[in-house]
């Protein structure tokens, strides 16, 4: 059995804004083993990406705990740790940008680019530095001759590698991807999905793959977990969250993805109003105000994130599930 | 295709060409369709294809630094017009624009003025095309504003972007270019930007509203997805041409150019296999000094001889059904594909 590397208990992070708190991450747990990787979906504002800061340590938390098992085989509360400590657990723990044209320097060549985390971790000798920075460009598809040019002689699939690089060139074991592969093209898109799998195998990654693009998520990740203001509200594997939901909002959100068939497009099931203001969520489970199976129970009482099948953690008050409907499976051959 | 519809708008053979310090660019390299009304039309492919070029050209709001030459030919009351030879600031395309023919932006968060608040923004198409009367102008406005579906419109009415949410500005932009009731109605990735769930709910609108109004659409995305959900007829352009034009049965269930294999071969079915994706080797070249192959040669699995000659043209393989490769006629007939 897989040993547990990432382990997130009772996650918040809140932030105050003229005096109304914005509850970004409100009370999020899940765990992911190592060499997996973990989908996080949800609507823009869900706080996905504030999870994936929060968990980096580029937000402090407000409360709760993200242990991480680091490669010594300790075990570090990221909430919590001194400075000095987390600067080192920093090379482990990466990050890949969604927008490849604004997290680049411009005036940074690829080379300076890819080899600053080195330089900012290690005492290294240039030829090392150089070393290092080459094979870890071959590694992602970048011919060694790219090195000396500026980002902006490349494309936006290319530069996404270039971002991917300057990931990896520090053997990180947890990447957090943040839209990744979002604003690249279909083809293109295939080309970094392909390549941060092979990667996921070559180098023994664990991945938390943060997008709104439930098709790739689904390609990608061995577990999925779905966000709706601030809160998990479900989290399973994969297979169970497409085919087996039992949320209604995972539900909802599966049948609003269009299929690339004109003969599949399946019935929506339409989402009431809009996602309410997150400084101002509505009291009781935070989906009432839309749900189309909403109950009296919704209305006071927040659902509590629990096991309901194995490995398969649902916040409803629904008791029966079986009408919640999952993606319907394209024909064979397709 | 057969089509009972009247056609609105014909593009014939149009070039578009840009002077740059490295030389001259062609990003559209004569592309030749036809919209109808009460019909939508998807235009796909990668960024950099032309696919925007193209529909600015329509509305000639491509700059002065853009030559578009060919022929756009606009078809109103039994008149025909060639919207090219329209002065781009003269009187007559600005009477066209924004009544006849509109468009909804990609972005809608930079669409809008934030200096001025969504009803004024609305209005002033309405007080340009229809009516000069603020009052009745304001009316118009709030009553298209709830045919989109945003609820309490007439607060609505005096706010600023800033506070409406993507997907609510989204409507009233879709809003602002059909309270004319334009006959063609050209929406320039107007959906990428948004979520899913708002996504499927706008598609739904432009849907209904094309029913109610009888227009024209033409769309233009690279989400193939919906391409499918949307569109009747769909045309995939690569590096400034038309690769492959179908209605959108015949493109998802028997692509013909190795192109469109390739894109539709890189995008994930949820639910199917969890096999690698297909990705198209290489990258698309820069649309400066082209020779004369092919233009997809260099990224083609399934490449022969002829390819190597000049450019394919754009050939009828079956009803309706249009490609552009020297292998189509063989791939319509069950040739072996690679992809």
């Amino acid at each position: 059995m897989s040993e547990v590397i990432l382990k997130v208990n009772n996650l918040c992070k809140y932030f105050d804004s003229k005096g109304v708190t914005i509850r970004a991450v409100n009370d999020i747990s899940f765990e992911m083993e190592k060499g997996e990787t973990v989908g996080i979906v949800g609507e823009s504002g869900c706080g996905k990406t504030t999870l994936g800061r929060t968990i980096v340590g580029a937000y402090v938390p407000s409360s709760g705990s993200a242990e991480y098992r680091a490669a010594d085989g300790e075990v570090y509360d990221l909430s919590n740790i001194d400075k000095k400590k987390m600067k080192e657990l920093r090379k482990e723990i990466q990050m890949i940008f969604q927008d490849p044209y604004s997290s680049l320097d411009p005036r940074m060549t690829v080379f300076d680019i890819i080899s600053e985390p080195l330089k900012a971790n290690f005492k290294l000798k240039k030829e090392e530095i150089e070393e290092k920075v080459k094979f870890i460009a071959e590694k992602v598809g970048l011919k060694t001759e790219f090195l000396k040019r500026y980002p902006h002689a490349f494309s936006g699939g290319q530069r996404q590698r270039i971002g991917i690089a300057r990931a990896l060139v520090m053997y990180p074991r947890l990447i957090i991807c943040d839209e990744a592969v979002s604003a690249l093209d279909v083809s293109v898109q295939a080309q970094v999905v392909n390549l941060l799998k092979d990667l996921q195998k070559d180098m023994d990654l664990t991945y938390i793959f943060i997008s709104h693009d439930l098709s790739v998520v689904e390609h990608i990740s061995d577990r999925v977990g779905v966000m709706y203001l601030g809160r998990m509200v479900e989290y399973a594997d994969t297979a169970s969250i497409f085919e087996k939901p039992m949320h209604p909002y995972t539900e909802a959100l599966l049948s609003a993805v269009p299929i690339p068939d004109p003969d599949m497009n399946n019935e929506r099931i339409p989402l009431a109003g809009e996602i309410p203001n997150p400084a101002n969520p509505p009291k009781g489970c935070p989906f009432h105000t839309r749900c189309r199976y909403c109950t009296e129970k919704c209305h006071t009482e927040v659902p509590e994130f629990r096991e309901r099948e194995k490995g398969h953690f649902v916040a409803c008050h629904l008791t029966d599930t079986s009408m919640i409907k999952g993606i319907v499976k394209p024909k064979e051959g397709m | 295709m057969e089509n009972e519809n009247k056609k609105i708008l014909d593009v014939k053979d149009l070039k578009i060409q840009i002077k740059m310090d490295e030389g001259l660019l062609t990003p559209v390299r004569g592309v030749n369709f036809s919209v109808y009304e009460n019909e939508t039309l998807g235009l796909v492919g990668e960024s950099g294809c032309g696919k925007s070029l193209t529909c600015k050209a329509i509305l000639g709001i491509n700059g002065k630094k853009a030559h578009a030459s060919g022929n756009i030919d606009f078809y109103k009351d039994g008149e025909v017009m060639n919207l090219l030879d329209l002065k781009p600031d003269g009187e007559k395309i600005r009477s066209i624009r924004g009544k006849q023919i509109s468009m909804v932006f990609q972005e809608p968060m930079t669409s809008f003025s934030p200096l001025f608040t969504i009803g004024s923004q609305m209005t002033e198409t309405i007080r340009l095309h229809i009516t000069k009367d603020k009052k009745e102008a304001k009316e118009i406005a709030i009553d298209m504003m709830k045919k989109v579906g945003i609820s309490n419109a007439e607060k609505r009415f005096t706010q600023y972007p800033h506070e409406f949410s993507g997907g609510m500005l989204q409507r009233a932009l879709i809003a602002t270019s059909l309270v004319c009731h334009p006959r063609l109605l050209i929406a320039d990735e107007p959906t990428t930007a948004l979520d899913v769930t708002i996504q499927a709910q706008i598609l739904e609108l432009m849907q209904q509203l094309q029913k109610d109004y009888g227009m024209g659409i033409l769309y233009v995305t690279h989400d193939l997805g919906t391409v499918a959900k949307i569109c009747d007829r769909v045309i995939v352009m690569y590096l400034g041409k038309i690769v492959e034009m179908a209605s959108v049965r015949d493109l998802f269930h028997n692509p013909i150019h190795p192109y469109t294999r390739g894109l539709i071969g890189s995008v994930h079915k949820i639910g199917g296999k969890k096999e690698r994706l297909f990705s198209i080797d290489g990258t698309v070249p820069l649309a400066m000094n082209l020779s004369d192959v092919c233009g997809f040669e260099d990224r083609c699995t399934s490449k022969c001889e002829a390819c190597k000659g000049c450019e394919p043209e754009l050939t009828e393989v079956s009803e309706g059904h249009f490609v552009a490769c020297y292998r189509g006629a063989e791939f319509a007939n069950g040739g072996q594909k690679n992809v």
